[in-house]
C-alpha cells in the first residue's frame, strides 16, 4: 500500500540519532519481518557535537527497553552515577551558600506535602535532608546501590554522567548488531520534496539515494530538514535565559583516587554558572555565560579560577549557544528530535530526556500511514511545545530567586524577563506550597512538582504557613520524618563508596536479575 | 600439627547458609533447601544449602559430634582450601593446633584423613567450576528469579528471608526442545529438578526450628 509508513530515515549519528532509531527499532522488532526499515544516516565527516553528560534517569529505562546492558554502558561509556545536582552560590554567592536538587521524591509524597511542616519547623534542617535522604549520600561520596542490586534497579534514584563522545559509537553498535538499524555512512547533498512539500528521499554526494516514508532529523544545530528545508522558523528565548556562550574543558585527576562526586555541581558566577561532571575517567568542566554581561577573556579566567592548578596549561573548547527551540517540531514528514529541535542550556541536563520522551513519543505513536501522521503530528507539536515551555520555566526559577548582586543576576530578577506563567505560579506559590495537586498534572511531565519544591525551599523562598492548616495532618508528617531520618541512617551504613562500587562493576560487572 | 574434625560452632559449623557445588546436590536435597544467592563482595551468583533461619544458625548440628545430615563440601573442608593449584591450610583457623587428627603417618606418609582431603578437594575444585558454568548457563536462559520467603513461628514471631533465588518454574515450561536435550546432556536437567525439589524442605526446616523455639 503506497502510503504505509515502513520506512523511517534518521539523519544525523549523534546521541539524538541513536537514541530515537534505537527506541523505534526496538518498539517495532515484530514488523521488521514485514517490510518495516529503519536506517540512519550520518555524514562521515561532520563531527557529533561529543558533549552531553548528564541524563536523568528515565535513562534507565530507555536502555532497558532496547535490551541494552546496563554494565556494557559503565564498562564502555566511563559511565558514573548521578544522584541530583548541587546549586552552588546561586543564591546569595557566599561559600556555604547551596543545596541539592536530588532525584529522590520527598518522603511519603503521595500522601502529605512535607513542605508546609518544614516551613513551620525545620528543626535547622534544609528541605533535602527533611524529606529525602539523598543530599546526604551525596555528601558522603556514597553510590546508590550495591553490587549486589540488579542491573537498573536503585536503591536510591540515579542516573547516569557518561562520555558523550563514546556514548552514540556505544549505542551505535548496539543498534546496528542487536535492533536491525540500518547504517549508511554518506553526505546529504540534496534533500528531494513532493509537490505537498513531503520529503521524499535525501541524494546522497558518494552517489545513490535514499527514501524514506517518515525522516527524523537529528542533524543538530544545523537542522538541515526540518529548518533549512522545510523552513520551520527557530524560536529564540535569549530574552528569558541569557547564556549564549559555554567553554567546555576535561581535566584529568591528578591521582586515580582523586574524589568523585556522585552529582552534578552547578556553581553560579559573575555572568553564568559552571558545570562539573565527574567521570571515573577525568572530569568534565564548562562555564555557560552570557557575552551580554562579561568577555570571553574575563569568562575564561574565571573558569580557570573554578578549576584551579589542575587546569594549568588547558584550553578550553568554545560552542555558542543558542537557546530556544521550533515551535512545530514536526511538519509534513519530518520530525526533529535533538539540537535539531532546540536546545537549552544545561542547567538540568534537560537535553537528553527531552530526546527520550519524543524518541519514545514517535515509536509508540508511529503513524501507520500518511493519512493519519498529522493528528501524531498535531499531537507531537502540542506536547513538545508545552514542554519546552515548562523546561524555561523551571530553569528561570533558578535565577529569578537570586540575591546576587551582579548585573547579570539583578536584570535576571526583572519580571520583564520571566514567563507569565512563573509569575503566576510564584505569585501562588506565596501563600501555598507546591505538591503534586499542582498543575503539574500530565502523565510524563519533564519536572514533577518535587522539582520545583527542591528548588524553591533550596534558594530560601518562603511560602507562608498556617499552623492550623498543619495540624490534621502533623502526625502523619512526623512519621514520615522519622521514617526518613532512620533510612538516611541505614543508607549511609549501607551503600558504598562512589569510586568503589564503579570499580566493582568493571571488574564483576552487573548481575542481570 | 593436628586438626579438629567435630561439628561445633567454636569450629564455624554455625552457618545458616553455605556454598555448595552441583555435584552434591543429590545428597543435600533430602535435608536442605538449595538456592542461589549472590556473593556479597562480588554480586555473582552461587549455590547454597539452607542449614538455618537466623544468623549463625546451624539446625543440624549437634554440638560437639558431627552432623545430622549430609556434611556440604564447603564444611567438610575445615581449615583447607585452594590456593591456586595447591592444597593450602589456615594455620590460624581454630580447627588447627594440638589436638585432632594427624595430617601425617610416622613414616611421612600422608595420614588417612589428609587423604579425605585431598579426594574431597578432587572433587570440590572442579565442582566449583562446573557450578559457575551452571550458574551462568542458567542465567543466560533467564532460569532464575528472586524469591522471597515469609515464615511466621507458634511464638509469634516473623521472619523474612531475602537475597535468596530459584528456577522459574514458567520460563523452564516454556523452553524450546533443543535448549531441554542440551540441559538434559549437561546433567543440568537433573540439578534443576533437584532444587526445585528441594523446596519441599523449607516448611520442614521452619518446623525445626518453630520446636526450638518453643524451646
Amino acid at each position: 500500500m503506497p502510503d504505509m509508513i515502513r520506512e523511517i530515515v534518521v539523519v544525523g549519528g549523534g546521541t539524538a540519532g541513536w537514541l530515537t532509531a534505537g527506541a523505534i527499532a526496538a518498539r517495532h522488532q515484530g514488523r521488521m519481518k514485514s517490510g518495516f526499515k529503519v536506517t540512519l544516516i550520518e555524514s562521515p565527516d561532520i563531527k557529533i557535537i561529543g558533549v552531553g553528560e548528564g541524563t536523568w534517569p528515565t535513562l534507565r529505562t530507555t536502555l532497558e527497553k532496547m535490551g541494552v546492558s546496563e554494565t556494557d554502558l559503565f564498562r564502555h561509556c566511563d559511565a558514573a552515577f548521578k544522584q541530583g545536582a548541587r546549586f552552588a552560590r546561586w543564591t546569595t554567592g557566599e561559600e556555604d551558600d547551596g543545596y541539592y536538587h536530588p532525584l529522590m521524591l520527598p518522603q511519603g509524597f503521595h500522601q502529605v506535602n512535607m513542605a508546609p511542616h518544614w516551613l513551620a519547623k525545620d528543626g535547622g534542617r534544609s528541605f533535602c535532608d527533611y524529606v529525602t535522604p539523598q543530599g546526604a549520600l551525596c555528601d558522603d561520596g556514597l553510590a546508590p546501590k550495591t553490587i549486589t542490586t540488579p542491573e537498573y534497579q536503585a536503591v536510591a534514584n540515579y542516573a547516569y554522567h557518561l562520555d558523550a563522545g563514546k556514548f552514540a559509537p556505544f549505542l551505535q553498535k548496539h543498534c546496528t548488531e542487536k535492533l536491525g538499524v540500518h547504517h549508511v555512512l554518506a553526505d546529504v547533498a540534496k534533500v528531494n520534496q513532493a509537490d505537498n512539500g513531503d520529503i521524499t528521499s535525501l541524494t546522497l554526494k558518494q552517489g545513490g539515494e535514499l527514501k524514506g516514508d517518515l525522516f527524523v532529523d537529528c542533524t543538530g544545530f544545523s537542522c538541515l530538514l526540518l529548518g533549512k528545508t522545510l523552513g520551520v522558523p527557530f524560536k529564540d528565548c535569549s530574552d528569558v535565559l541569557f547564556c549564549d556562550t559555554a567553554l567546555a574543558l576535561q581535566i584529568p585527576y591528578a591521582t586515580p583516587d582523586d574524589p568523585m562526586a556522585s552529582h552534578t555541581i552547578s556553581t553560579a558566577h559573575s555572568a553564568g554558572w559552571t558545570w562539573d561532571i565527574g567521570l571515573p575517567t577525568r572530569r568534565g568542566v564548562g562555564y555557560v555565560y552570557s557575552s551580554r554581561y562579561t568577555t570571553e577573556e574575563a569568562a575564561t579566567e574565571e573558569l580557570l579560577r573554578y578549576i584551579g592548578p589542575q587546569a594549568k596549561g588547558l584550553t578550553p573548547r568554545k560552542i555558542p549557544i543558542r537557546g530556544g527551540y521550533r515551535e512545530t517540531c514536526w511538519k509534513n514528514n519530518c520530525v526533529a528530535v535533538g539540537l535539531a529541535a532546540g536546545f537549552l542550556e544545561p542547567l538540568e541536563s534537560s537535553a537528553i530526556v527531552l530526546v527520550e520522551l519524543s524518541a519514545k513519543l514517535i515509536a509508540e505513536q508511529m503513524p501507520a500511514n500518511r493519512e493519519v501522521m498529522d493528528i501524531v503530528a498535531r499531537r507531537f507539536n502540542e506536547v513538545s511545545q508545552y514542554r519546552w515551555g515548562r523546561i524555561i520555566d523551571f530553569l528561570k526559577l533558578h535565577y529569578v530567586l537570586t540575591k546576587r548582586p551582579e548585573k547579570f543576576w539583578r536584570d535576571n530578577t526583572d519580571p520583564a524577563t520571566v514567563p507569565g506563567r512563573l509569575q503566576d505560579l510564584l505569585k501562588l506559590w506565596k501563600h501555598q506550597p507546591p505538591w503534586f495537586l499542582d498543575e503539574f498534572d500530565r502523565l510524563e511531565e519533564v519536572f514533577p512538582a518535587a522539582s520545583y519544591q527542591y528548588v524553591l525551599y533550596g534558594m530560601g523562598f518562603r511560602t507562608e504557613v498556617d499552623p492550623n492548616d498543619n495540624e490534621p495532618t502533623e502526625d502523619l508528617a512526623q512519621q514520615q520524618a522519622g521514617e526518613n531520618a532512620a533510612m538516611t541512617r541505614k543508607l549511609r551504613a549501607q551503600l558504598p563508596r562512589n569510586r568503589d562500587l564503579l570499580r566493582k562493576i568493571q571488574e564483576y560487572g552487573l548481575q542481570p536479575i | 600439627m593436628r586438626v579438629e574434625t567435630v561439628a561445633s560452632v567454636r569450629y564455624g559449623d554455625a552457618q545458616r547458609f553455605v556454598p555448595v557445588v552441583v555435584g552434591e546436590f543429590s545428597n543435600l536435597v533430602a535435608h536442605y533447601p538449595i538456592f542461589f544467592s549472590k556473593d556479597a563482595q562480588t554480586g555473582s551468583f552461587y549455590c547454597g544449602a539452607m542449614l538455618g533461619i537466623d544468623e549463625g544458625e546451624n539446625l543440624f548440628l549437634t554440638e560437639g559430634r558431627t552432623f545430622d545430615a549430609y556434611r556440604p563440601m564447603n564444611l567438610q573442608r575445615g581449615p583447607f582450601y585452594m590456593a591456586g593449584g595447591d592444597i593450602a591450610i589456615d594455620l590460624d583457623h581454630p580447627r588447627v593446633g594440638e589436638s585432632g587428627q594427624a595430617l601425617f603417618e610416622d613414616d611421612g606418609r600422608p595420614s588417612p584423613y589428609l587423604n579425605s582431603v585431598i579426594n574431597l578437594f578432587r572433587d570440590l575444585k572442579p565442582g566449583l567450576d562446573q557450578t559457575k558454568v551452571f550458574v551462568e548457563t542458567l542465567l543466560g536462559m533467564k532460569l532464575i528469579e528472586p524469591v522471597d520467603i515469609s515464615l511466621a513461628f507458634d511464638d509469634g514471631s516473623k521472619r523474612q528471608l531475602e537475597g535468596l533465588y530459584t528456577i522459574n518454574r514458567d520460563r523452564l515450561k516454556k523452553l524450546s526442545d533443543d535448549k531441554v536435550v542440551e540441559l538434559f546432556h549437561r546433567g543440568y536437567l537433573q540439578a534443576i529438578y533437584l532444587m526445585i525439589a528441594s523446596l519441599k524442605q523449607v516448611p520442614v526446616l521452619a518446623q525445626k526450628k518453630n520446636s526450638r523455639l518453643a524451646g
